[in-house]
């Protein structure tokens, strides 16, 4: 789990050439210019330094076959030694502060853009894209691209250590050095046909792994009910049957991807072999000295380890710059619902008007198509119809989470569009139908509005519901922890919370998209309380599914793909015995005293 | 022995002392691959050292005057020879820790489990399925890292710290010096380090989960964030949190950058060569021996490089490993009680001042008493915490109550056969959990020998059958794939089918779905009542209808009996009860 999560495309990603990919990266990094300079050239300086000491002792050697025992050189040259690898121990001081710096500064701007940009988008783009994916945009691809950067460096040292040992070689004896160049094209192949047997290992591997930890969820969430008929024994087969799968899958993972150092560097040892028979055989003829050969020995490893790791790398920075392109999709997303003016009025009144508007969603289905409503100032309505008439639509277009097509849409007499997006939602207090709580206490909750507002005044409100009992059946009263989601709370506990919230708020226009969930009758009452305390104070648009909340709109509202076919008050619209009363047979009967009394008797 | 409410025996016996005993007790049973892994690493360890060996050899006879070129071959020859033995010693180390780690943490996981089942409702009831998971999983996972590549890595790498003591040796005695106090620092070093590196990567884990957790509220809230014209507070917001998972990070890399073992390294690197020099001018050794001692001590290189990583993926390990061991030597309170009362349930039940409380500051029930007949129907009301789902709880042995006694047919539920009671008693919860397999599968669950005829019975009880039938594969339709979702009342009736085929004596229904039209209210209301004839039933409900036409209602209010009788008798009494009638 999680491999994937991400890795799914979406309709707004979009494939940046290399050069505008490039340069997007590059305006991430261009702050940080200065310290990826140093880095580099740490890193430059390190792969340098990484190929020298193998030369300083072939010098030593040297020095010591001529028979000449100097001990000034013998010094210098320990000395040098030390110095090297107390420069290489600096380098790579200053080279890990640095990098760190860098990535999670660059990693820091990315996800604030992503996260930012999220959290701008229109509410159109957010009914499409899973939240599970954007986050997993925000935190997992930023990681992968940061590991990019290392990664990058750590290509850059190991081409360096390589160039330079090259070199050196070529320096000490071409001759030797070409014929150690040859063995490279092997390890390469070898590298890179392992490369497809490891990944398809991986593959399976991960493939099992999101089975077994999908069996796993099964089984532990299947405890209680495997408990309550006393079924343990046939849960735990299931249990683990799935684990010796996971098991045999892993265990052949393992075992290739357990080959691959061994051979490389059997595979290298046979190299060097190679190269203490010949070059010995050079030294004896006098074509290099006793110092090269050593030197030659001593490189082998230093020569191939880069190669190899590069090799490697590659499929990494793939992995990398896809990332990065996932990112830059987020940020770069289009929004479709556009302001044209920035209007802040002091006070609003609460008057709506549709005009012949239209409106469809992104998928091309026209919802409203001539929809004509006028709602005046403190008017409380309902809206009633089946599913898809286009309740939720008028909700939302009110409270401009999406672009209208056509006609228009007033907000005391003035086109929604002119007013400042902000200002606007301020005077509006929506609650939707799963309430939504963040983690925090049942205070910081009903303050999520309106920031300003005091303990006190929260306090005041909360009495004005049943005397504030309600609170106490929260452990801590307000300052009771409500959980991620609000979870630790029960569902009408959530909603009181909500409604509370919009209390605070004190809002012009009140949007209320009525919960579905059941709820004891001692909170049902108290909910319908807070509910009366907002319709008094504002212009409410209810799309209602109790029949209590119906009974107590102004106007009720009944629409039927997209249009009113019915309005009126719920005793008039009885007696017609239209939609209204299909719609209060199908939807509301049983919430009736009537069906109560006559229900199981 | 200790106590558990089922137990398969798990296949052999592990301590759960502490992390260490227990991660050892579990490599004991592996000890064949362990002990290949371990013959391994020391093979691959000793042969790492033979191409030092004959390039000083090959050296020595290259300056010695007299070159030899059968030298050169024997070298040559050897050193093919011992590295693909060597690859094959590393092979068996790799995949032998490999499968050392991938088997205990296949057996870990089934300890784990088996354990799991043995716990009581009670810790089910109160364990969040979702850490449960994060431990099963990721936990387990950890302690496999801990064996492969933690414990390879460092067992591999320790061996090489100890060669060159073997070569100094050889060579010169006092050559020992630098490898030795290298090792003393190295170990001192690491130990500092990991202790220091601790509270980091804590702080780093903590502030990306806060980071985590308020970015996906955020975006899965972004309604409400949008309403409440709240998107730059929440921006705001997300780069304190970012900031403070950045300064962490930074914090974990500088640590990291003074990792001091490597420049011990270096120190040790050039002391030794300057030590070794000294000795060959004052013609104590040979320059081949310089050479020789050189290589010896690059060995140390390895140790130290993979040190960085691999002691602390054994600390996370140990971590794990303490993280699952806090579950599995949690205490079980309830056992099997086979020799209690096994006879068949009539379904009487007497609550008599009955208290419970789940920690020592809040009691959740207090002073409960009351009867119910046989068959009687019993609706549970009150507001959320009163204390409904605890109540019945303990009706089927889930808690045993703090004081007081609660009483079936007349026996204290301590003195029951658990096995009898709980196969008699069947709870409905208010989540209904429905397996992803087939309806029928899930239906026949509770009685896997059921037939077609019995689970297609048990469905038309339920009035569930009707709606099983119009999905695409009807009964052989599997819950979850191909978006085949139930609401909350299809759940619920297919719950109540899984009770019918057992048919309890008591039945004990969680109920908060609610019906979004009639037609499903009037189902879900036959089904209950089909449910509760001819069995004691206890439903907390939020339905009114239930409540009206019960034989005995209790209203409950923070953990007490505020009010118990009939509707009629409510009705008369409870100024509360008659509230929620009058205002529909």
């Amino acid at each position: 789990m999680g491999f994937s999560t991400g890795l799914a495309s979406e309709s707004y990603d979009r494939q940046y050439s290399n050069k505008t990919l490039l340069g997007r990266v590059w305006a991430y990094a261009r702050p940080e210019r200065k310290r990826i300079l140093v880095i580099l050239l740490t890193v430059l300086l390190q792969g340098g330094l990484g190929a020298l000491p193998p030369v300083i002792v072939a010098k030593v050697l040297d020095e010591g076959i001529a028979g000449i025992p100097n001990q000034q050189a013998f010094y210098f040259l320990t000395a040098l030694v030390i110095l090297l690898e107390l420069l290489g121990y600096l380098f790579y001081y200053v080279n890990h502060r640095l990098l760190a710096r860098v990535i999670a500064d660059i990693n820091r701007s990315l996800s604030t853009d992503a996260f930012a940009s999220s959290m701008r988008q229109d509410m159109a783009f957010h009914d499409v894209f899973s939240s599970g994916k954007i986050v997993s945009r925000i935190t997992t691809d930023t990681r992968d691209f940061s590991t990019l950067i290392t990664l990058t460096m750590d290509v850059a040292n190991n081409l360096v250590q390589s160039i330079v040992t090259a070199f050196i070689l070529l320096n000490a004896e071409w001759h030797l050095a070409l014929l150690f160049f040859l063995t490279i094209p092997v390890f390469i192949l070898f590298v890179s046909l392992y490369r497809k047997l490891a990944r398809r290992v991986s593959r399976q591997g991960m493939r099992a792994m999101a089975n077994v930890n999908a069996t796993i969820k099964e089984t532990i969430s299947g405890i209680a009910v495997a408990k309550n008929f006393r079924q343990e024994e046939s849960i735990y087969q299931e249990f683990k049957q799935s684990n010796t799968i996971s098991f045999r899958t892993n265990i052949k993972r393992g075992l290739v991807l357990s080959t691959v150092f061994p051979t490389t560097r059997t595979l290298g040892a046979l190299a060097t072999a190679m190269l203490v028979y010949f070059g010995a055989i050079s030294v004896t003829q006098g074509i290099i000295t006793a110092g090269a050969w050593y030197l030659f020995i001593l490189s082998t490893e230093r020569f191939l380890q880069p190669i190899l790791s590069i090799t490697s790398y590659w499929t990494q920075v793939q992995t990398g710059l896809s990332a990065a392109e996932r990112i830059l999709a987020l940020i770069d997303a289009e929004h479709t619902v556009l302001q044209r003016g920035s209007f802040q009025p002091e006070k609003f009144k609460g008057k709506i008007d549709f005009n012949h508007l239209r409106f469809g969603y992104a998928n091309g289905k026209t919802v409203l198509k001539d929809f004509t409503l006028h709602i005046h100032e403190g008017e409380n309505i309902a809206i009633v119809g089946h599913t898809g008439a286009g309740k939720t639509s008028i909700a939302r277009l009110i409270a401009r989470f999406y672009e209208f097509q056509d006609g228009e849409l007033l907000i005391d007499d003035t086109d929604i569009r002119a007013y400042d997006l902000h200002a606007l939602r301020q005077h509006m207090g929506l609650v939707t139908q799963v309430p939504f709580l963040f983690e925090g206490t049942v205070e910081e909750n009903i303050r999520f509005s309106q920031p300003g507002i005091t303990r006190a005044e929260i306090l005041s409100l909360a009495r004005q519901i049943g005397g504030g009992e309600w609170l106490d059946t929260f452990a801590d009263g307000l300052d009771t922890r409500v959980g991620e989601r609000g979870a630790q709370i029960s569902m009408g506990q959530r909603q009181l919370v909500a409604l509370l919230r919009v209390l605070a708020q004190n809002p012009a226009v009140f949007i209320l998209d009525e919960a579905t969930a059941s709820i004891d009758p001692f909170t049902e009452k108290q909910i319908q309380t807070a509910l009366n305390l907002i319709l008094k104070q504002s212009t409410s648009v209810l799309i209602a599914h109790r029949l209590s909340t119906v009974q107590s709109a102004d106007r009720i509202i009944v629409l039927r793909e997209g249009a009113i076919i019915e309005e009126g008050t719920h005793a008039q619209l009885l007696s017609q015995a239209g939609h209204y009363s299909e719609l209060y047979n199908t939807y509301f009967r049983h919430q009736s005293l009537e069906y109560v009394e006559q229900a199981g008797s | 022995m200790s106590i558990s409410e089922f137990s398969i025996p798990f296949r052999y016996k592990t301590n759960k002392a502490n992390p260490f005993a227990w991660l050892f007790s579990h490599t004991l049973h592996h000890w064949a691959v362990f002990l290949a892994a371990l013959v391994g690493a020391a093979g691959n360890a000793a042969l790492a050292a033979v191409p030092a060996v004959q390039f000083g050899i090959v050296f020595t006879n290259l300056t010695s005057g007299s070159p030899d070129k059968n030298v050169f071959i024997r070298a040559a020859i050897i050193i093919t020879y011992t590295q693909v033995i060597r690859g094959l010693f590393q092979l068996m180390r790799n995949f032998g820790f490999e499968a050392t780690a991938q088997k205990i943490e296949r057996d870990v996981r089934d300890e784990f489990y088996i354990n799991l089942l043995g716990k009581s409702m009670t810790f089910h009831a109160l364990q969040s399925v979702g850490d449960l998971m994060a431990r099963a999983t990721n936990d387990i996972r950890e302690v496999n890292f801990l064996f492969s590549p933690g414990i390879n890595m460092v067992i591999g790498s320790i061996n090489f710290l100890f060669i060159p003591l073997i070569i100094s040796w050889e060579i010169n005695p006092s050559l020992l010096l630098t490898p030795l106090l290298f090792i003393l620092t190295y170990f001192l070093s690491i130990l500092l380090y990991l202790k220091k590196l601790k509270p980091i990567t804590g702080k780093v884990r903590g502030s990306f989960g806060m980071m985590n957790s308020r970015l996906a509220e955020a975006i899965d809230g972004v309604e409400t964030v949008k309403a409440a014209a709240q998107e730059e507070n929440e921006i705001g917001l997300f780069q304190r949190n970012i900031g403070a998972y950045r300064n962490a990070s930074v914090e974990q890399g500088d640590m990291e950058a003074r990792f001091l073992p490597l420049l011990l390294l270096a120190l040790a690197m050039g002391f030794g060569l300057l030590h070794a020099l000294i000795l060959f001018q004052n013609g104590v050794i040979p320059l081949g021996d310089v050479i020789k001692y050189f290589s010896a001590l690059s060995l140390l290189g390895f140790p130290t490089h993979t040190s960085i990583h691999s002691y602390s993926q054994i600390s996370l390990g140990i971590a794990g490993a303490r993280r699952l061991l806090s579950i599995m030597n949690a205490e079980n309170n309830l056992d099997k009680n086979d020799g209690g009362n096994a006879d068949q349930l009539q379904g009487e039940v007497s609550f008599s001042d009955v208290s419970f409380s789940y920690d020592a500051h809040n009691s959740a029930l207090q002073n409960i008493s009351f009867r119910v007949q046989p068959g009687q129907t019993v609706a549970i009301v009150g507001q959320t915490g009163s204390g409904k789902t605890t109540l019945v709880r303990l009706i089927n042995r889930t808690y045993d109550p703090g004081s007081g006694s609660v009483q079936i047919d007349g026996v204290d539920l301590r003195n029951w056969k658990l096995d009898t009671l709980r196969s008699q008693i069947s709870i409905i919860e208010q989540d209904i959990f429905l397996f992803s397999k087939s309806i029928f599968e899930n239906i026949a669950f509770s009685k896997p020998t059921a037939s077609r005829e019995e689970v297609e019975d048990a469905a038309k009880k339920a009035q569930a059958h009707a709606f099983i039938s119009s999905l695409p594969e009807a009964y052989d339709t599997v819950i979850g794939e191909r978006g085949v979702t139930l609401s909350g009342g299809q759940r619920q009736r297919i719950a109540l089918a899984r009770a019918f085929l057992t048919d309890p004596k008591i039945l004990i229904l969680d109920d908060s779905t609610s019906a979004i039209d009639s037609q499903t209210e009037d189902e879900i209301q036959r089904a209950i009542k089909a449910a509760s004839e001819g069995r004691t039933t206890f439903i907390i409900t939020h339905r009114l209808s239930q409540i009206r036409w019960a034989d005995l209602i209790i209203v409950m209010r923070q953990g007490s009996i505020a009010d118990i009788g009939t509707h009629a008798d409510l009705m008369r009494t409870s100024s509360s009860y008659r509230n929620i009638f009058t205002e529909i």
